[in-house]
């Protein structure tokens, strides 16, 4: 018999855990928001999501580009109002995030 | 009240059953541990099309309509937003059968009642506790755990 799947809600199994997926978790949002732990003008960044979960493959770097992303910054505002607002940032996180831009 | 349910989705390269997860199933169930709600078995054909699989009959020809009627809709309906989601929740995850059984395979889905497991939820929301992340062990992970153990008993 043909069958048409239907959409579910995940669960766990004490009840609705909170799912990141395609989002930033409490930590990232952390991780982002405190940019000094990034070796200043090395141009490489521990990989911090890694170390969180005892990767040993934390223990080296990856390289990254030195040159800030580029795009709407009007955007990336938004973005970032919309984390806020969505309570996946803290009002601090997003005041850092945005000197960041320098907005 | 039924106790938390869980679907286990198995694929299979051939869809031939043994029974011995069944009779593991049947045991657990006999302790009290977990209760085997419904098991529906599937084909999935490569142009993505799901097809429920008649179940041996030494199963009983009544197994997997459950599963059909939860997992399954009506053909033809539009695929709504799952019952219960808060429209304003930005958190709601949902998934279904087409994302687990991959195209040209064959899976068991059961649904497993955890029946050890209602004492505990029911202890946890009188505590006020919610819950914040649930998951299973990889199993490098489980192993490091085993070490641990081993070598906090010796």
């Amino acid at each position: 018999m043909l069958l048409v799947p239907r959409q579910l809600l995940r669960a766990g199994m004490t009840g609705d855990v909170p799912y990141y997926g395609g989002r930033l978790s409490p930590a990232q949002a952390y991780a982002a928001s405190h940019p000094s732990a990034r070796p200043p003008g090395s141009g490489r960044v521990a990989d911090t999501t890694r170390a969180e979960v005892g990767d040993p493959r934390a223990a080296t770097s990856r390289a990254v580009s030195p040159t800030p992303p580029t795009g709407n910054q009007e955007d990336v505002l938004l973005s970032l109002q919309h984390l806020l607002g969505a309570g996946v940032i803290t009002p601090e996180e997003y005041t850092g995030l945005r000197a960041r831009l320098g907005a | 009240m039924m106790g938390p349910v869980q679907i286990l989705v198995v694929g299979f390269e051939r869809p031939t059953f043994s029974g011995e997860v069944l009779t593991q199933l049947a045991r657990l169930g006999e302790a009290g541990v977990v209760r085997l709600v419904d098991l529906l078995l599937v084909s999935r054909s490569h142009d993505g099309t799901l097809e429920t699989l008649a179940a041996p009959t030494q199963l009983g020809a009544e197994l997997g309509g459950l599963a059909t009627a939860l997992l399954g809709q009506p053909e033809g309906t539009a695929g709504d937003r799952p019952a219960g989601a808060d429209p304003e929740s930005a958190e709601v995850t949902t998934w279904s059968l087409a994302d687990a059984v991959p195209p040209g395979s064959a899976a068991a889905v059961a649904l497993i009642e955890h029946l050890w497991a209602t004492p505990l939820r029911s202890a946890i929301q009188r505590a006020g506790g919610r819950p914040l992340e649930e998951t299973w062990l990889a199993p490098n992970d489980v192993a490091r755990l085993e070490d641990l153990i081993t070598r906090r008993s010796i």
